[in-house]
């Protein structure tokens, strides 16, 4: 009797204690995984980077009185240099304007009027402020950018692309558009496989940008030298990929995130002459997730749809197969990944679109039909400052937020590597080792190990020396002293004894 | 045990290494090879393999220490050798190779001499080696294996009493015998694992049901 009173108790006090431990995951208890890979590519969990912070629906703003009305397969979303928010409600044909805090409308644009005449969009699909404070809107359907004023005035259009590259019965279909400091517009156009569409700042179209070239391997070439010219007919023609996302950062450089049926390279940065700049880092793998399933639900490699350049050499990527934000630094290390497919708040149907406003990042889901908001954690916070920190130039400043970084994720290899420069430049090139080793950067630990090894040299070589010295004079001693002596002593012996 | 590791023997492994062709006629023909010797260069060579993983300094290794496991690769390397052996001894004794099955253990285990000592150095070398010094490193463990291929055709070739193009035929398909060999034991060890399992369903059936 006693005995079972003494085992409820405890379990009761196990049941409580779970209940604590549940209590401080609390934090955790998010839809999705947040992690990394190291540099194995094994997958390391850790804190949450970013958690969901509310979303945004059509339904719960108010517009003129009204109900704004749900949002019907929005596309796109941008934040103008002024803070607000822009959506492209492609399935309303309307340019939703919300306030910086997304709490109230600013703004219904659903046509504008050009030449006296009023227009309306059909299937505005991808939406950009120009940091001249001008709105441009690749209006699908209608075949042609339309570029206004912020309060909705008429500037120009573009469309209708001349050049000899371009099919005679080319129809121009803008699909996403971004604008650059010189207001070259950027368009990413359907069925446009040779790369983003550029136009100078008068509408004329310059000509294609950062075109992926086709790489066919010598297997797929050794099996179409075999086949016939009927079979190779009928084969999978070798287009190159698609772009589907831009974005331009503030020296002018435009990120391009492209699909990858390899899951290697889904970013690119073009430099102004369109070539591809970006580092891949470590790996050499810009491809989102690296561990894939082969087959089965949400298999293959990272369908990235969206990139959004964060400042400070920080972009994200947003996967629509697998509904995750991958964040890299301008080194191409992977900094975190979170995010997932879901109907809870903070997974997504079918991500479409992501921004940063403030440091806040804003997902736009198409299916579900809202904008999902993310805020930072500390996690997230020391890490996008340290990074920042290190992309100025400044690491000294970095180390004590990378220390945090540690305390909270001991895995972290950039934190583990920034504490071990940090060491490196205080001379202290032991732990410089230690760290640089656990963060896997070889070059620098290549360098606080000559120092290691030279100090550890210049410290031993003067008793190493010595010894080597006092050695040599007693093989010396021995063979000009002593062996002689023996060898006439047993000579003498020998001589004896015949 | 006096036969198999007398001086004499040891003596003889490295006049093998340093001179492949005579050596290796010796063992054929007097009988100066050890096989207790071969299989400990067997062993140690496997040893070696897992330390060199494992104690190769970070500047070299590029290799995970949670996937090196010395107990496996131990067995690895000790299965490897006989399978090898056994392949070219079925593939030779087909192409009138003259050389016994103990010629053919111990041609392989002596071949690996060059390769033991590369490789121990070579650890022992990356402690002390940057970033941009590897070539060191790199070049020392390649000189081993290529000795280590070159003492191996040699030593076919002598045992067996074949020209050089015979003996890289008889390689080549010694290759496709190994191949050969692990499909068959994964086979029958598949086919094992279902007979053992049907035996155990029948076993578990007639004690639940009486």
């Amino acid at each position: 009797m006693k005995a079972n009173r003494i085992l409820i108790r405890a379990l009761c006090l196990a049941a409580v204690l779970c209940l604590m431990a549940g209590a401080a995951l609390a934090g955790d208890s998010l839809p999705y995984d947040s992690y990394n890979y190291d540099y194995w590519n094994n997958i390391l969990y850790t804190p949450a980077p970013y958690v969901p912070d509310g979303t945004v629906a059509g339904t719960g703003l108010t517009w003129e009185g009204a109900s704004l009305g749900a949002f019907r397969t929005p596309q796109d979303l941008c934040v103008s240099p002024d803070g607000d928010l822009y959506i492209a409600d492609t399935g309303n044909n309307r340019i939703v304007v919300l306030s910086g805090d997304m709490k109230t409308v600013k703004q219904v644009i659903t046509g504008f009027e050009a030449d006296g005449k009023a227009e309306t969009f059909s299937s505005p699909y991808g939406v950009a402020v120009s940091q001249n404070r001008q709105l441009y809107i690749a209006d699908s359907q209608n075949h042609r950018i339309v570029v206004l004023e912020l309060d909705g005035s008429f500037v120009k259009y573009v469309q209708n692309p001349q050049s000899e590259v371009l099919d005679d019965n080319y129809v121009f279909t803008p699909l996403k558009v971004s604008v650059d400091y010189a207001d070259r517009v950027y368009s990413v156009a359907q069925n446009m496989f040779q790369g983003i569409m550029v136009f100078s700042a008068d509408g004329e179209f310059t000509g294609f940008f950062g075109t992926i070239s086709v790489k066919i391997s010598l297997w797929e070439k050794f099996w179409r030298k075999l086949a016939t010219k009927e079979e190779r007919s009928k084969q999978q023609l070798f287009i190159p990929t698609e772009f589907t996302g831009i974005d331009v950062d503030d020296e002018g450089f435009v990120y391009a995130s492209n699909k990858d049926t390899d899951g290697v390279q889904a970013v690119r940065r073009l430099n102004p002459k369109g070539q591809d700049v970006i580092r891949k880092g470590p790996k050499e793998n810009l491809g989102g997730d690296r561990i894939i399933a082969m087959a089965g639900n949400y298999s293959g490699p990272s369908q990235i749809v969206d990139v959004v350049y964060r400042g400070h050499g920080i972009y994200s990527l947003l996967d629509s197969r697998r509904g995750r934000v991958f964040t890299y630094d301008h080194e191409g290390n992977l900094l975190y990944i979170f995010g997932g497919i879901g109907t809870q708040e903070g997974t997504f149907r079918t991500p479409t679109a992501i921004e940063q406003i403030g440091t806040n990042l804003l997902v736009l889901d198409a299916q579900q039909a809202n904008v999902t908001v993310f805020s930072q954690t500390e996690y997230g916070r020391l890490i996008n400052d340290a990074v920042s920190l290190r992309f100025d130039g400044d690491e000294t400043q970095a180390v004590p937020m990378w220390q945090e970084v540690l305390r909270l994720d001991e895995n972290n290899e950039l934190a583990n590597a920034g504490i071990g420069k940090a060491y490196l430049s205080a001379g202290d090139n032991e732990k410089a080792m230690l760290y640089l080793r656990r963060g896997m950067n070889r070059a620098y630990y290549s360098v606080a190990f000559k120092r290691w090894r030279n100090e550890t040299l210049r410290d031993n070589i003067s008793w190493v020396l010595t010894l080597v010295l006092v050695l040599v004079a007693l093989g010396l001693v021995y063979a000009k002293v002593i062996k002689p002596r023996r060898v006439r002593a047993r000579g003498v012996k020998g001589g004896g004894a015949a | 045990m006096r036969k198999l590791f007398s001086k004499g023997k040891w003596q003889h492994l490295f006049y093998t290494v340093s001179h492949p062709s005579d050596g290796y006629y010796w063992i054929r023909h007097q009988d100066k090879g050890s096989l207790g010797i071969a299989i400990l260069l067997v062993l140690i060579y496997a040893v070696s393999f897992s330390m060199n993983r494992i104690y190769a300094s970070f500047v070299v290794n590029d290799i995970e220490p949670r996937s090196v496991n010395a107990v496996a690769e131990l067995a690895g390397v000790v299965v490897l050798y006989f399978i090898l052996c056994v392949g070219n001894w079925s593939v030779t004794c087909l192409m009138e190779g003259e050389g016994r099955f103990k010629d053919i253990l111990i041609t392989v285990g002596y071949a690996l001499l060059p390769m033991i000592i590369t490789t121990n150095l070579g650890t022992l070398i990356s402690q002390v080696v940057a970033e941009n010094e590897e070539a060191f490193y790199t070049i020392l463990m390649g000189v081993g294996t290529a000795y280590t291929v070159i003492m191996l055709i040699i030593g076919i070739m002598q045992i067996h009493n074949f020209s050089m193009g015979k003996t890289l035929v008889t390689l080549f398909l010694t290759l496709l015998a190994v191949l050969i060999i692990i499909f068959l034991a994964l086979l029958v060890i598949n086919f094992i694992t279902q007979v053992y399992t049907f035996f155990r369903s029948l076993y578990t059936e007639l004690v639940f049901r009486f």
